[in-house]
């Protein structure tokens, strides 16, 4: 996997009043790749998260994504530039229904105006019918054709996680980040999503980060790791070198402090 | 009869039949699936052109007159033509259960020797390439999703989109188009038209070899009989492999020309059934029984005035829905209330469950509780039973539309001859009976009288109208001392429907009189205890209390009225009963792993229990093992009460049958 490099943080630090939440940590994401950030809780992850797709602003270094690089950007910039993300706490509109909270994915490549769209004719239509096919494909993909019109307040937590990576894929991202989207699951339900995770990846060529604490997930889906702990790098590299390196060893058992 | 039998000779089999449809009715719906959440929709003609592709890439890899081709999976469009396209070439189609396990494929595949299978999806590809090492005959697989496959390295492994494509560009040559047409000629309706493995319940599964002519003869009875016209149409949602799908939608379908429309999923099939609302429909007693908890549990739920509308016209219903249902004089005035019942309760309560245009709906399989076939029918839907098995292509007997009740199974379908044989087991002859079990000569002489009936292994017996009445496995019947027939899953299936009783094991062959052990349903009479401050901490606690006897008592005793009711069975009343100190378990062997009691070993088991009802004495103790969910080992110890009741008198109408 020696892709170019899609997106790049370079010396970023964040801080919260006197907090340090992430301090001088720089890494890359090459297109193509899986890339985890995983470290122990409160170590920096999902505020890195929200750095990358422009909801909390760095107070030094910068951010380049693809070729440029950016100054302070909002979330929908990111949205419109091809970022996608999850949640680590499901943020889904639950009295929406499941295809309905896909459908908003595709808002962004909407063209027509809400006058056409409430008129819901000629050209609003068509574009809707092109529209409704993808998220049709997105839901044969997660086999969640069962609950294409259930509100999705009323489904369990697996399936919401499920459908969340819909919203995510319909945008048809270039960057899609998952922040845990494996907690809370069972086995055959984290087997489920690995799945979809690969196949996102693989077939339909979205490049992904993605934060989780399950070990076993992380070191099969991911390409590369990197470590954060307390808002610091302590080690990035291919899972298996990870794995054995000392620092990050004594970050998870707590060791050496 | 007379229309629908016309042109017999010239379409023996399915592959003939489905190029008629496409001159008479070509431009009509055939087929639908729902795809990517909108249904898709093929007429005749677009099937006959897309079976025809199957046909000729199935010759393309060399298949040929009299190789067998299985098909797995769920009931998919291209799966259906796969099967046409078999019988097309004269090859013989095998559809396989889609949830077997991959050594149950493989004792199916390689029994029926099959050159090629056609299978659903990755996950059907998986199992069979898991036992691949053990099919030697097995030739090629295809398969119709291509999801997850696309990496897979099995070069005897072909997209079947792929080998429609190939088998297109041959028929481009006229010649070939010439050649493919000739071979649908030169089919016979005495070849085997499909193998339909049995489940398997009773031993090991065996294949049903059915012919052409026999398979469309039986369709076209019972098509007549159901008036079933090309536009009618179904929801294929049953296993292919099952011989309700293949007769009910394959074959009648293929007969009527009407529309088979496919679910999405498996999950998704009761909103598919909403959507597209059919007009011929079949569900098992248990599906009927699920929907109805469905609709009970969503009325609980519902306001005041729907809840008291609700109980206010299914009082309504159940005064008259099924004697008007059944073509009987009603008053003007119940008429009326039904009317309107049907206006603001019924008709909502059918579209809501998707049966608005049903037309002919049937049961079968297992016997259905008297109140649940009650509440269909009172409803207005024409929910009917119909007895059948493989080896007849389905229908034995079939009700007819104004003579239907829950306790029988009908009269004797169109051209079916129905006998009972001096031991009491049901035998027939009907058109579309089996032609043998594939390469199991003596298995189907075995199942064969000498004169030509096929042996049910059922036992039952003619109600003074016309209608068949099964009773148990004819193995299971046994007699009492007194000669009287015991037939316990009978009395058992009695007892059943009611709710407080969950298992029950009657016991009487060689005795004196009937006795019965019963479970009780720890949900509905531990529901009873809560709201009658009756306090316990087990089932064996609770099936120990007085009042629980006491109730179940009741229960028994109107068994045995419905009992003393019937000619046949009134001498088989219920002496004697316990309330069994342990829930009947599977692991503890005690029920099959599908919730069947197994006679045999719970009398041995419970022997002191046993011998205790016929002793005369109060009660009877018992030390048994129990295995706990986690498989340790405990003894449980039990005492329990013995009831003696009195039995009705037959009935006049029993004494005069």
């Amino acid at each position: 996997m020696s892709g170019e490099i899609l997106l790049s943080v370079d010396d970023v630090s964040l801080s919260f009043g006197g907090v340090r939440a992430i301090a001088d940590v720089s890494f890359d994401i090459r297109k193509g790749e899986v890339r985890a950030i995983i470290g122990p809780n409160g170590a920096g992850k999902t505020s890195m998260l929200n750095v990358v797709n422009g909801f909390y602003h760095p107070q030094k270094g910068e951010i380049t994504y693809r070729g440029r690089t950016r100054a302070r950007m909002k979330p929908h910039e990111a949205a419109e530039q091809g970022i996608a993300r999850t949640f680590q706490n499901v943020a889904l509109f639950k009295g929406m229904t499941t295809l309905d909270n896909i459908m908003t994915g595709r808002s962004l490549r909407m063209k027509r105006n809400i006058f056409w769209q409430a008129l819901r004719h000629g050209p609003a239509l068509d574009e809707e019918i092109k529209h409704r096919r993808v998220c049709e494909e997105i839901i044969d993909f997660l086999q969640i054709e069962h609950i294409r019109k259930t509100p999705v307040g009323a489904l369990p937590y697996g399936l919401q996680k499920r459908v969340e990576l819909g919203r995510a894929l319909a945008m048809e991202p270039e960057l899609l980040l998952l922040d845990e989207p494996m907690a809370g699951m069972n086995l055959e339900e984290k087997e489920d999503m690995s799945r979809f995770i690969v196949e996102a990846n693989r077939l339909r060529g979205a490049t992904i980060a993605l934060i989780e604490h399950d070990m076993g997930v992380v070191m099969d889906l991911s390409d590369r790791v990197v470590v954060l702990e307390y808002g610091r790098k302590i080690a990035d590299g291919v899972p298996d070198m990870v794995k054995s390196d000392q620092k990050v060893i004594d970050a998870y058992l707590g060791a050496g402090r | 009869m007379g229309s629908a039998r016309e042109g017999r000779d010239a379409n023996d089999t399915f592959a003939k039949l489905l190029r008629s449809h496409v001159a008479e009715r070509g431009q009509r719906p055939a087929f639908r699936h729902k795809d990517f959440g909108i249904w898709q929709t093929w007429t005749w003609a677009e099937v006959l052109e897309q079976t025809r592709a199957i046909a000729q890439g199935l010759l393309s890899l060399g298949l040929d007159r009299g190789d067998t081709i299985a098909v797995a999976g769920a009931n998919r469009p291209r799966l259906y033509w796969s099967m046409t396209a078999a019988q097309m070439i004269g090859a013989v189609p095998v559809p396989v259960y889609a949830d077997s396990v991959a050594d149950e494929i493989a004792a199916v595949l390689s029994h029926s020797e099959a050159a090629v299978i056609v299978a659903q999806d990755q996950e059907q590809v998986d199992k069979i390439l898991s036992v691949r090492d053990r099919l030697p005959r097995l030739r090629h697989l295809l398969f119709d999703e291509p999801r997850g496959l696309t990496d897979y390295d099995e070069p005897s492994l072909h997209a079947l989109e792929a080998i429609m494509a190939k088998g297109r560009a041959a028929l481009s040559d006229a010649r070939l188009a010439a050649a493919l047409d000739r071979r649908i000629d030169e089919g016979v309706g005495a070849d085997p038209s499909v193998i339909l493995y049995t489940s398997g319940t009773t031993g090991r599964s065996k294949g049903v070899v059915l012919s052409g002519e026999r398979a469309i003869a039986a369709a076209r009875d019972t098509v007549a009989f159901d008036k079933l016209t090309d536009r009618d149409e179904a929801l294929a949602y049953l296993p292919l492999a099952w011989v309700g799908d293949h007769y009910l939608n394959y074959a009648q379908g293929l007969v009527a020309g009407f529309c088979i429309a496919c679910p999405e999923s498996a999950d998704t099939a009761a909103t598919d059934l909403r959507e597209i609302g059919p007009t011929y429909h079949f569900a098992p007693p248990r599906v009927f029984e699920a929907l109805l908890t469905r609709v009970e549990i969503r009325m609980e739920d519902a306001g005041a005035l729907k809840r008291w509308l609700y109980r206010r016209f299914m009082a309504v219903a159940k005064r008259c829905g099924e004697k008007i249902a059944n073509g009987e004089r009603v008053p003007w005035s119940a008429r009326l209330a039904y009317r309107l019942g049907d206006l603001l309760i019924y008709a909502p309560l059918k579209n809501a469950l998707g049966f608005s245009r049903i037309r002919v709906a049937y049961t079968a399989g297992e016997a259905i509780g008297a109140d649940l076939f009650a509440f269909y029918r009172s409803i207005g839907l024409n929910l009917k039973q119909l007895y059948g098995q493989t080896e007849a292509f389905l229908f034995v007997t079939a009700q007819t539309d104004r003579a239907v009740r829950s306790d029988a199974v009908g009269p004797p379908a169109p051209n079916v001859n129905l006998r009972i044989s001096p031991d009491g087991e049901v035998q027939f002859k009907s058109p579309g009976m089996f032609v043998g079990y594939f390469r199991e000569a003596d298995k189907t002489r075995e199942a064969m009288t000498d004169d030509g009936y096929v042996k049910t292994g059922d036992a039952g017996f003619f109600e003074p109208d016309g209608q068949l009445k099964i009773v148990d496995r004819a193995k299971d019947v046994g007699r009492l001392k007194n000669g009287q027939m015991f037939a316990p899953k009978y009395i058992e299936n009695k007892l059943k429907f009611f709710a407080d009783i969950r298992e029950a094991v009657a016991v009487g062959d060689g005795r004196d009189f009937v006795t019965a052990m019963i479970n009780i349903e720890l949900a509905s009479v531990g529901n009873w205890a809560e709201r009658n401050n009756v306090s316990y901490a087990s089932y064996q606690e609770l099936a120990a209390n007085p009042q629980v006897c006491a109730m179940i008592e009741k229960h028994v005793d109107a068994v045995n009225r419905s009992l003393s009711e019937e000619a046949m069975m009134a001498g088989a009343q219920i002496r004697r009963f316990l309330i069994l100190p342990k829930e009947l378990d599977a692991d503890d062997g005690e029920l099959t792993r599908t919730q069947k009691v197994r006679r045999g070993f719970i009398a041995s088991r419970y022997a002191p229990l046993v011998e205790g009802l016929y002793t005369g004495a109060s009660e009877a103790s018992i030390a048994a093992e129990i295995t706990f969910e986690d498989g340790r080992k405990g003894k449980l110890v039990g005492t329990s009460r013995i009831v003696d009741m009195a039995p009705f008198p037959r009935t006049k109408d029993a004494c005069a049958a």
